[in-house]
This record gives structure tokens, sequence and C-alpha cells, in this order.
């Protein structure tokens, strides 16, 4: 065992009775998920079997804990129990050992141990509104937790759609003035993985990223690893990416759904209980968010590879996208107009302002004619005219 | 607008009226590209949002949605190239391809704005002008310069999604998050491709009126490019320059 001051995660695996095998197989699973080449698996083992594990505080602040639920429900058996072992989770509200004061002391203590060292996790965001009293943990608001434990992070990981975007709780019209970590904290690398809950592949594919690189993945423009929430693969076959060196795995829902055929031939499930639904054609018109939601579920599904909801016959609601609650009932297919006063449906604004258009044009018409029967127009190119243009 | 040749008055020896090449190739093949764009986009749109036809048998039989996206997206492309043959043109045409700029700190385009709005709430003639008088410039730089590149900029920020991190991600990509996400992009994709029926009602409503009503062969300038002119018309051209 090489000699370290802290012990590594691999150290660790085999304390906690994993055996090499499972160990090199988690190491190759996970490249592959982060679309690694294979030659980087090697790096990946010597990160785990050499680097001193990654202090980890894990903050819990409005939320409903799906995420931590999602996380020990992933498909590779071993994963969850990797994970927890890879990172040292010394300070976590639902999964710690300690508790109460000695807990809070825990935090504390990372802090001051590990100065810009270590990594903080925050499940869930910060109600602002009232001085941000509207979650407070051990005492205190989660507001000046979340900002003080930030203020000497390495980095932050915003775990799901609370903490990258607001989620529910965010949702207009955010009575307790709920906004999510990146709008909280700055001058702070942080990653969003948002998704409701996020898939745990993912957050596994995260942390082994950091703590194999040292850095952070590349992020897309919302801020999220763009490994999961990026490229489109053209043959649609995520698999196939794994040997592509460079490629990313991950796309739009909507490019990589399996229902994607019948979108293109124009085959909708029009009604719940309809032969199209029973036959699992598109989900489009029924509300489906697919085309407009980058995720990776539809890869790696939930709960142990289970399924996703649109393999389960429910269309996408967009639950990795920012503000998805805003975003008009989940069954219409286009949001409201946002202008107060009208939200109404795309369509019915167009025909509504066409319709007062032509409404329009027919009175000049009208009141044209009118004039034109008593005589008073000007009528075309006479002195009149020639006169205006002179005036 | 020229005048009308009913009412042309003849004085010897004096020459009172003419026929002006006005709107130069590139104008014209610039306008109808863009009818014919905007007719396909829009219908095509709709379909999009709200697909009717449903084929039964196995999806692989058929490639309904597919072939009208790929219209709507050809369609899309012949759009931007109508609008770069134009915006081009704008600069090397001659003076009328420029008279529909809104000369915003000329004194003179705000009085003939004025001047203009007043003449078509009255129902009169406005002030003749060959190029574009400052209220139908006005008109077509909200509406079809404005909100035609609104279209093209956040209809190619659509089509990017489908190859991310390609050429027109990088390119107009951004407008995506400047949205707040794909949903609200197209849900404005969608609001404003009505403002299309709505430039559309007015602007055939105006030229059909005036070349009607005047009887100068307005419409068909926009097809031979030629316009006819009275004594004094040319005079109110003269802000433009
Ligand atoms: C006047 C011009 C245009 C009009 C009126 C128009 C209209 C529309 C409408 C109504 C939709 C349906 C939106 C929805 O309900 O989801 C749509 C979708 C779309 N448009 Fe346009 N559009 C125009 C220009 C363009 C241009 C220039 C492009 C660029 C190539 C473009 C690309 C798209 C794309 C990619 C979609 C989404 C298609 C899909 O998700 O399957 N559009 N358009
Ligand atoms: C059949 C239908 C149409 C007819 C007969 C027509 C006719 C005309 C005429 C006569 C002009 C010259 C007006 C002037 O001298 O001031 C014009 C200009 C223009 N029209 Fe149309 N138009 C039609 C449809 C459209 C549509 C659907 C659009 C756009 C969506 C459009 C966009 C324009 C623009 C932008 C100009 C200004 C020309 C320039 O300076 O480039 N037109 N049109």
């Amino acid at each position: 065992m090489p000699v370290h001051t802290r012990p590594s995660t691999y150290d660790l695996l085999r304390a906690h009775g994993v055996d090499r095998r499972s160990f090199l197989k988690f190491c190759t699973a996970t490249a592959a998920a982060l679309g690694l080449e294979p030659a980087l698996v090697p790096q990946v083992v010597a990160a785990m079997e050499n680097k001193p594990r990654l202090p980890v505080i894990w903050l819990h602040g409005l939320e409903c804990t799906c995420c931590s639920e999602s996380f020990i429900r992933s498909s590779h058996l071993i994963v969850a129990d990797i994970v927890l072992n890879m990172i040292s989770l010394d300070y976590d509200d639902t999964l710690m050992a300690a508790a109460g004061h000695q807990a809070e002391e825990n935090r504390k203590r990372i802090m001051k141990e590990y100065p810009g060292n270590y990594i903080l996790a925050v499940e869930g965001n910060a109600p602002t509104k009232d001085g941000g009293v509207y979650c407070t943990v051990a005492g205190e608001t989660f507001l000046n937790i979340l900002q003080e434990t930030a203020a000497g992070a390495k980095a932050v990981i915003a775990w799901g759609s609370c903490a990258s975007n607001g989620c529910v709780q965010a949702a207009r019209p955010n009575p307790t003035g709920a906004r999510p970590v990146h709008e909280l904290i700055s001058h702070k690398a942080i990653i969003n993985v948002p998704v409701c809950p996020p898939i745990a592949e993912v957050m596994t594919g995260v942390i082994t990223y950091l703590l194999t690189f040292d850095k952070l993945p590349q992020l897309d423009r919302f801020g999220r690893p763009s490994m999961f929430y990026g490229q489109r693969i053209h043959d649609k076959c995520y698999r196939r990416s794994f040997f592509d060196a460079g490629q990313f795995v991950e796309q739009r829902i909507h490019d990589k759904c399996y229902r994607r055929s019948f979108f293109d031939a124009g085959q909708f499930v029009e009604q719940w209980d309809d032969d199209g639904a029973r036959k699992g054609w598109c989900l489009y018109k029924m509300g489906c968010r697919g085309p407009m939601t980058y995720n990776s579920c539809s890869t790696f599904k939930w709960n142990e590879g289970v399924s996703f909801p649109i393999g389960s016959g429910h269309p996408c609601i967009g639950c990795s996208e920012e503000n998805f609650w805003d975003n008009g009932p989940f069954y219409q297919r286009l949001s409201s107009v946002p202008v107060p006063g009208i939200e109404s449906t795309p369509d019915r604004v167009g025909k509504v302002l066409a319709t007062i258009t032509a409404v329009g044009a027919g009175a000049h018409l009208v009141s044209y004619a009118a004039r034109k029967a008593s005589g008073k127009n000007s009528g075309g190119g006479d002195a009149a005219a020639v006169q205006d243009s002179k005036e | 607008m020229a005048t009308s040749l009913r009412t042309l008055r003849f004085d010897p020896g004096e020459i009172r009226y003419g026929r002006r090449y006005v709107w130069e190739f590139p104008i014209r093949l610039s306008h109808w590209l863009t009818v014919a764009a905007v007719i396909m986009l829009f219908w095509t749109g709709l379909y999009i949002s709200w697909p009717q036809l449903a084929p039964s048998g196995e999806p692989w039989q058929h490639f309904v949605m597919g072939y009208v996206r790929m219209i709507h997206f050809i369609s899309g492309y012949v759009l931007l190239i109508s609008f770069l043959i134009r915006s081009y043109w704008f600069w090397v045409g001659n003076n009328y391809a420029r008279s529909g700029f809104p000369f915003v700190w000329k004194a003179s385009w705000w009085a003939d704005l004025k001047a203009q709005a007043l003449k078509y709430l009255k129902l009169h003639r406005g002030n003749v002008h060959l190029g574009h008088n400052a209220m139908g410039g006005l008109a077509y730089t909200i509406f079809v310069i404005g909100l035609g590149w609104f279209m093209i900029l956040t209809g190619l920020a659509l089509y990017s999604e489908s190859n991310p991190g390609g050429f027109w991600s990088t390119l107009v990509g951004w407008l995506i998050p400047l949205f707040g996400g794909s949903m609200q992009l197209r849900m404005w994709h969608h609001t404003v491709a009505w403002s299309f029926v709505v430039f559309a009602v007015i602007h055939i409503y105006v030229v059909m009126f005036d070349s009607g009503h005047y009887n100068n062969g307005l419409i068909s300038s926009i097809v031979s490019g030629f316009k006819f002119w009275e004594e004094g018309d040319l005079d109110n051209d003269r802000w433009v320059s």
C-alpha cells in the first residue's frame, strides 16, 4: 500500500472488501460514461489508486432529497459504494453519523483543515426572502451556511434542478425567493448537474472526473458538463462514442429518443389512450419536452437502469431545463406568451393580432369608399396632391 | 410611389412626367425570394408545431414530419440568402435601395414620417416618392428587417440544436440561454412568426390600394423595376440623399 497522509480511494475500497476486478470494471464503466477514450482508463485507475480522497461537504437546502435517493440507486451495484468511499463525505445532513453540534463542528473542521481543497456539493437551493429565514440549519440560515462554506471550496457542484436552476420552489411566484446556487455564489467554479433527480451515473461521473483530472469538465452554456448534457451522436448509438476519442456521449433527449422514428414519420399520440399511444408513437403533441431538453436519462435511465418517463409512456417534462416549472402546462406543447395580461398560446395571440390588422385594413377601405361616394376624396395625382408635395 | 397616369396633364414644351428604373434586379430578386420563403416557412412552421397527417403503418415507411421540417429548413436558408442579397445591395445599389432606412438623425426624415402618417389617416395621398417614404421604410425596417432577422437567428439557433458544437451552434447558439432555454426560444420563434401575417396584410393592402387608386403601376414596379413620376415627385426623394 502506497504511503499517504490520507488513504486513497482504492485503499478504502480494498478495506471495504471490493476486489480489484470489480474496481477495474468500475473504472472502465465510468471512463466510458465520461466519453473518455479507452487509453485514458489507466489514468482513472491511477488517480483512484494514488490520489488522496476528496474531502466533500454535502449541503442540503430547500429540496426533497431525491438527488441523494437517486445517487444510492445507481445501476452499477458497487458504484454508490465506491463513490461514497471515494469522497470523504464528512458532512452530509442526511447521511452522516454525527449529529447536532458535533456535525456542525465537522463542517467547520473540514473548512479549516482543507481550505481551497474541499468540494462543496449542494443539494437544494437557498430562499433569500426575509433574510433567508425559510430554510435554516442548526439555527443558521441556509443562505449564510452556503456562502460561508463556498468561500473556501475548490469547486461547487450544484446537484439537481433545485441547486442548478431553482426547480419547483423557485417557480412563479416564488414566495420564498429561492434562488439557484450560481446566483448566490460568485467567483467560484460551479458545475450544474440539473435533472430531477440527477442520474446516479452522471453524479459518479462528475466526481470521478474531478478526482482524475483535477479540473472541471467542459461545461455547456448553462454550466452543465457537456459530456452528459452536450452533443449529439448522429448514429444515435451512444455506445459507439465510447470509442471515438473526443466524442462526448450525450445529446438532446429527442435526438436519441427511441420514439424518434415516429416523430420523423409523423406518427403522433393524440390522446392518452388512443391507438398511437398503444403503439408507442411519438409524444410530441402530448407536450413532450424531449425536443428542447438536454439530458442523459434516455441512455442511462433511473433506478438501476429501469426506465425513464418516455419509456413509461409519459412525455418528458424537461426537468433538466431552466425554469421548467414555468414553461407552461406540462401537457401543452408550447408555453404561453409570458407577457402580463396576455398569457395565451402563441397561436391565439397571433390570430388576434392578424384579425385586428385585417379589420383595420377593412375599416380603411370602407372609409375610403364612403369618402369617394361623397366626393370628398382628393383622388389620384390631382393638383391637390402635387401641391401637397410642394408644401 | 409615383403619380397617376390617369390625370397627367401635358403642357407643350415641358417635361412633366417620366419613367425611372428604381428597383434594381437584386432588390426584386430578394423581394420575391422573401415572399416565397416566408409563405413556405409560415405554413411548414405551423405544421411542425401541430402536425396533422398521421400515416398508419410502420415508421420506416414514412418521413412526413421529416420532409416538412426539411422544407422549413431549406426555405430558411433561402430567406437567409435573400436577406444577405438585400443587405449587400443596401450598400452597393442605387439610392432607392437605401431609401427605406430610418434616418432618425435627420429632421427631414421625421417631417416626412409625420406628413405621411397624417396623410394616411386623412386618407390623403402622402408625398409622392420614388423610393420608400419614411413610414413605409420604417415598416419594412421593423417588420421585415428587424423581425426577419429575429426569425432567421432564432430559427438558426433552433436548427443548431441538432448539431451542438457545430457551426450554427457556435455562431448563434448563445441565443438559447439568452431566451431562458430552448422552450422559450421556440415559443418566441412561433409567436413572432405571426408578425409576418400582420405585415403581409398591411403591405399587400397598401400596395394594392395605392396601385388601384392612383393607377400608378406600383405593383408592376416590383416586377419590372420601373416607376413613373410626375413633376415634383423627384423633389420628395431629396431627403434621402
Ligand atoms: C419568417 C420566417 C419563419 C417563420 C414564419 C417560421 C415559423 C416557424 C414556426 C411557426 C415554427 C414552429 C415552432 C413550434 O411551435 O415549435 C418553426 C420551427 C422551427 N423553425 Fe422556423 N420560421 C421561420 C424562419 C426560420 C429560419 C430562417 C430557420 C432556420 C433554418 C428556422 C428554423 C426552424 C426550426 C429549426 C424549427 C424547429 C423545428 C423542429 O423542432 O422540428 N425557421 N418555425
Ligand atoms: C403578393 C404579394 C406582394 C406584393 C404584390 C408586393 C409588392 C410590393 C411592392 C409593389 C413593393 C414596392 C413598394 C414601394 O415602392 O414602396 C414591395 C416592397 C417590399 N415588399 Fe412586397 N409585396 C408582396 C408581398 C410581400 C411579402 C409577403 C413580404 C415579406 C414578408 C414583402 C416584403 C417587402 C419588402 C421588404 C419591400 C421593400 C423592398 C426593399 O426595399 O427591399 N412583400 N412589395
